[in-house]
């Protein structure tokens, strides 16, 4: 059987995949998918500590139902807002972005 | 053998979350992502959570990566090739990810919960439907409402104003 602390890594490194994705692209679809990624390695820890410290009730994997649940209900709005703003702004690149400021 | 599934499923995950972020057309990068929520499903069913498994793959690479796809083709020329897609600070990003993943590295390998190897029993379906809808029902109840609302938020926003 492989330790927890194994799993905890592994979410830790999709984790900070995720960070440096949303740090670093310039596309914010690729923003989006980067924020996909936390999300899933916060699953993967939730799923990991209810099968090593787990509750009775499986805490845990309800937990995590419920954030693929926001998740894609996060995306979803996201990607509509990602349409809105091409239409509008004709550009999806953060730095071309700037509505707020003129 | 056990073991070595593990190891399998989880390199999957790494590499195909690094090019993931990595890659320079964003409709590959999306593939990847599908590839990412695969694997990462493996490792729900690696850890006797077949339900969880099974929801991911049907929301996740069902449903958010044809959202995705149609995000991307909707924005066709945005996602082309010739185009820079990765800022001026990669280098300052790649150091505080690195840093942030050292960091916790440090915390895993020191903290006494990371070496426990217990065999709990797993999860039935049964009983986690039974905590869904007893013990958790009023957020289960509370998340169709988000999701009602982001599903008529969606249609309001996306609506087309001329």
């Amino acid at each position: 059987m492989i330790p927890l602390g194994y799993f905890t890594f592994l979410s830790a490194f999709l984790f900070c995949t995720g960070v440096y994705g949303a740090l670093t692209r310039r596309n914010v679809i690729g923003i989006l998918i980067s924020i996909e990624l936390i999300l899933n390695a916060v699953n993967i820890n939730l799923v990991a500590f209810n099968k090593y410290l787990g509750t009775p009730d499986s805490l845990g994997q309800v937990f995590a139902l419920f954030v693929i649940a926001i998740a894609a209900a996060a995306s979803v709005v996201g990607l509509v807002l990602i349409i809105s703003i091409y239409r509008n702004a004709k550009t999806l690149f953060t730095d071309g972005i700037h509505l707020m400021k003129e | 053998m056990d073991n070595f599934m593990f190891y399998v499923i989880a390199s999957c995950v790494c590499v195909s979350a690094v090019l993931a972020v990595t890659q320079r057309d964003v409709f590959h990068c999306a593939l990847w992502l599908a590839m990412t929520l695969l694997s990462v499903a493996g490792i729900y069913f690696y850890l006797d959570a077949s339900f969880l498994g099974v929801v991911q793959i049907l929301v996740y690479v069902g449903g958010i990566i044809t959202l995705f796809v149609f995000a991307i083709k909707l924005t066709a020329h945005i996602g082309d090739r010739a185009i820079e897609q990765i800022n001026r600070q990669w280098p300052l990003s790649a150091l505080v990810s690195m840093l942030l993943l050292s960091i916790c590295w440090r915390i895993f390998a020191t903290h006494p919960w990371a070496n426990i190897c217990l065999n709990t029993a797993s999860v039935s379906m049964a009983q986690l439907g039974r905590s869904l809808m007893a013990n958790y029902a009023v957020p289960f109840e509370f998340m169709s409402v988000i999701l009602l609302a982001a599903m008529v938020g969606a249609i309001v926003i996306g609506k087309d104003k001329r």
